[in-house]
């Protein structure tokens, strides 16, 4: 049985241990992808070309070294993400570009296709197998992008059986030529690479409730009732949990009564009072005495020496650990 | 001749990084303060555990510097800022939180779970103050900052300013810990004002006993309780109980007695230590720190007003016998155990055999709850 809990308890542990790993990498999305970049933003050496955008929608740091970028469901493992570049760590809710221009050795984020021909972009976790996010490119004009109208918001999903379903309807949509294709994602003419798709309203939300409740009336109603309704569940529950303690103990008392087989009532109060307490003292007390049960201390003291080896270390004069007292 | 100019060069120079000669009035006023803080500890025992480490801080931290010397507790990398993070990013709270949850018996609330109530009312006080800075002039998360203040809770008021009012972080740990020191002279003008004589001799029942499955079972639920209710009170409210759990589950005596002395006290000292030297005469000596030094006493006494008068209000409706004692109202704040000694002494003050103390630690660690509670509540709104 013992074996059967620990081998519960390590399945549980290694369970727990491959979710949060998962959790990490599948918290990437591919964000906005752009095909012919002809006027749009510029790369460290002054090109223009395609571009995909991820986002990390987590509120953790995301390494996503060792991943790979493709073009091809036959192909996943087109671009491995190199290992050993700091810049591959993604801070909480923050964008990283990666130039589709076909040329690996300008660096971690020149990857080694082009998007010209692409009828889609695939995000794939280190193992080259599993499919964290995919996206359909639909026809794009020149310097327009297909992006999420919310950083990480929308649909596609990692791949499985719901998901490919889903997948052959957003192709088709992706492909439909629509201004709005697939549920949350848009065909924009405006780029946004490495900044948010939506810019949100920037107001504080101190700054909004100093427009909504300027004298904290609402906030003090709504925190109080909050408060007390806390703790006055708290106190429900408790009052119950007291209530059938109590009435366990006095069950208990009484199948203790019955065995004894004497007839008194219990005390079904819960409380034993002090009064009680006294009486049970004293008749030990005197039943001790009357049998001769307790015998007196022969009040001898017996003083052994303790040897102890010297050390500087424990020396209470060379460590001065003496607190010093405060003489009032 | 050139040797000793070259000498009296590089004395003039030193004494420039000195801290005399770039003293300031400001620096002065705040050493005084710091001394005072440390007079007060030693000669009147007056929390001295927490208001030697702040006192000698606020001295720390007010030695005029140099300024590039990286010794400053705000300048990145020096050993007090580092230190200093403890507090800037709320880690100290909560492991204080959890030394606290290790120390405290809740029998008293099991037993008698009405108290739960008296704990919630008295965080009137935090909002009492936060109506008040907002007509004030402060903004609504500087006066959420401030008004927890009157949750008599150091550790929280650090967690909730450290979110929402840095920079007033000084001005609040500051003010929560003198306030909980002045808890026995700020609260029995409130009690005996709001209380006749005949409320003050109220007997109340003695408590029952509390069985060591209630005891466990108690931080469980609480927490679930809680943390479902406000989330965003997790940090302190899952310290504070787990911090119990190990205590009363009687299978990690160890990691209780680690959590209620070492690590509390280590984690008392840090924090004492840095925020004292986070008040920086530039940065402490203004007008909003005088404003949130009075509105810091304006939310104790309202947090005891609300406290007493609930229990009034409570009795209502209680049975003759089972009445509670208006003088363990003020307890509802989470000044644990001064409040609780405080309706105490009040309560012996009329009738030397009438000890409250058991009955006031029922509120009193109600308010811990309670002011975390609201504490997670300012946070999701303001934060």
């Amino acid at each position: 049985m013992k074996k059967f809990y620990k081998l519960t308890l390590l399945l549980g542990v290694l369970f727990c241990a491959s979710t949060m790993y998962a959790q990490n990498i599948s918290d990437m999305r591919l964000n906005e992808v752009l095909v012919t970049n002809t006027e749009g933003f510029e790369d460290d050496y002054g090109y223009r070309s395609g571009w995909v955008e991820l986002f990390n929608t987590s509120y953790g740091t995301v390494n996503i070294a060792g991943c790979y970028l493709s073009t091809d469901p036959n192909n996943l493992t087109m671009y491995r993400i190199p290992k050993g570049d700091v810049l591959t760590s993604i801070p909480p809710r923050q964008h990283i570009l990666f130039w589709a221009d076909g040329v690996k050795e300008r660096g971690t984020f020149h990857v080694n296709f082009k998007l010209d021909d692409a009828k889609e972009v695939l995000f794939v976790s280190t193992d080259g197998k599993t499919i964290v996010d995919r996206v359909a490119i639909p026809q794009l004009d020149t310097n327009q992008s297909y992006a999420r109208k919310v950083d990480g918001e929308g649909s596609v999903k990692q791949e499985s059986i719901i998901y490919k379903s889903l997948y052959k309807n957003m192709v088709a949509k992706a492909n439909a030529n629509d201004t709005e294709t697939v549920e949350g994602w848009i065909k924009t003419n405006v780029p946004t690479p490495s900044t948010n798709n939506l810019t949100l309203d920037g107001e504080s939300k101190g700054a909004l409730m100093k427009e909504v409740d300027p004298y904290g009336l609402f906030l003090t109603f709504t925190a109080m009732f909050v408060t007390f309704l806390s703790l006055i569940i708290l106190y429900v529950i408790f009052k119950n949990i007291g209530k059938f303690h109590i009435k366990k103990k006095s069950e208990n008392a009484v199948k203790a009564m019955e065995g004894t087989g004497k007839s008194d009532k219990a005390d079904t109060s819960g409380q034993v009072s002090a009064e009680t307490y006294a009486a049970i003292s004293m008749a030990i007390h005197l039943f001790m005495q009357d049998n001769e049960a307790h015998d007196f201390e022969d009040t001898v003291l017996t003083i052994n020496k303790v040897s102890r080896t010297y050390s500087p270390w424990s020396s209470k004069i060379y460590t001065l650990r003496e607190t010093p007292q405060l003489k009032k | 001749m050139v040797f000793e100019a070259s000498i009296l060069d590089n004395l003039q120079q030193f004494f420039l990084y000195t801290g005399f000669a770039n003293v300031t009035l400001g620096h002065v006023i705040m050493i005084l303060i710091g001394l005072f803080f440390m007079y007060l500890a030693i000669t009147k025992d007056w929390e001295p555990m927490l208001l030697i480490p702040i006192g000698f801080g606020i001295v720390i931290g007010n030695i005029p510097l140099f300024p590039g010397l990286q010794v400053g507790v705000y300048e990145e990398g020096s050993v007090l800022n580092i230190l200093y993070q403890g507090v800037r990013q709320g880690w100290y709270p909560p492991l204080i939180f959890m030394g606290i949850g290790a120390m405290t018996d809740f029998s008293a609330l099991i037993s008698n779970p009405k108290l739960l109530l008296i704990g919630a009312a008295a965080q009137f006080g935090i909002f009492g103050a936060y109506i008040a800075a907002l007509a004030l002039g402060f903004g609504p998360s500087e006066a959420g900052a401030i008004g927890i203040i009157g949750g008599a809770d150091g550790p929280t008021a650090i967690f909730l300013a450290g979110r929402l009012a840095p920079d007033l972080l000084g001005a609040i740990a500051v003010s929560a810990y003198s306030y909980m020191a002045l808890v026995p002279v700020i609260q029995p003008p409130v009690m005996r004002l709001l209380t006749t004589k005949k409320e003050r001799l109220i007997r109340m029942k003695a408590p029952r006993a509390v069985s060591p499955t209630e005891k466990k079972l108690f931080p469980i639920v609480g927490f679930l309780l809680t943390a479902f209710i406000v989330p965003s009170g997790i940090p302190l409210l899952g310290m504070l109980f787990f911090g119990n759990l190990i205590k009363e589950s009687g299978v990690t005596k160890r990691l209780a007695n680690t959590a209620s002395g070492p690590l509390i006290d280590v984690v008392t000292i840090l924090i004492g230590i840095t925020v004292g030297a986070s008040t920086q005469a530039d940065k402490f000596l203004q007008w909003s720190s005088v404003k949130i030094f009075i509105l810091g006493a304006f939310s104790f006494v309202v947090a005891t007003f609300a406290g007493v008068l609930f229990v009034k209000f409570f009795n209502l409706f209680l049975k003759e016998g089972n009445k509670i004692n208006p003088l363990i109202g003020n307890a509802g704040v989470s000044a644990v155990p001064d409040a609780a000694r405080v309706s105490n002494n009040i309560g012996l003050e009329y009738d030397k055999t009438n000890y409250l103390l058991m009955h006031a630690m029922g509120p009193n660690v109600a308010g811990v709850i309670g002011s975390a509670v609201a504490a997670g509540i300012l946070l999701a709104f303001l934060a």
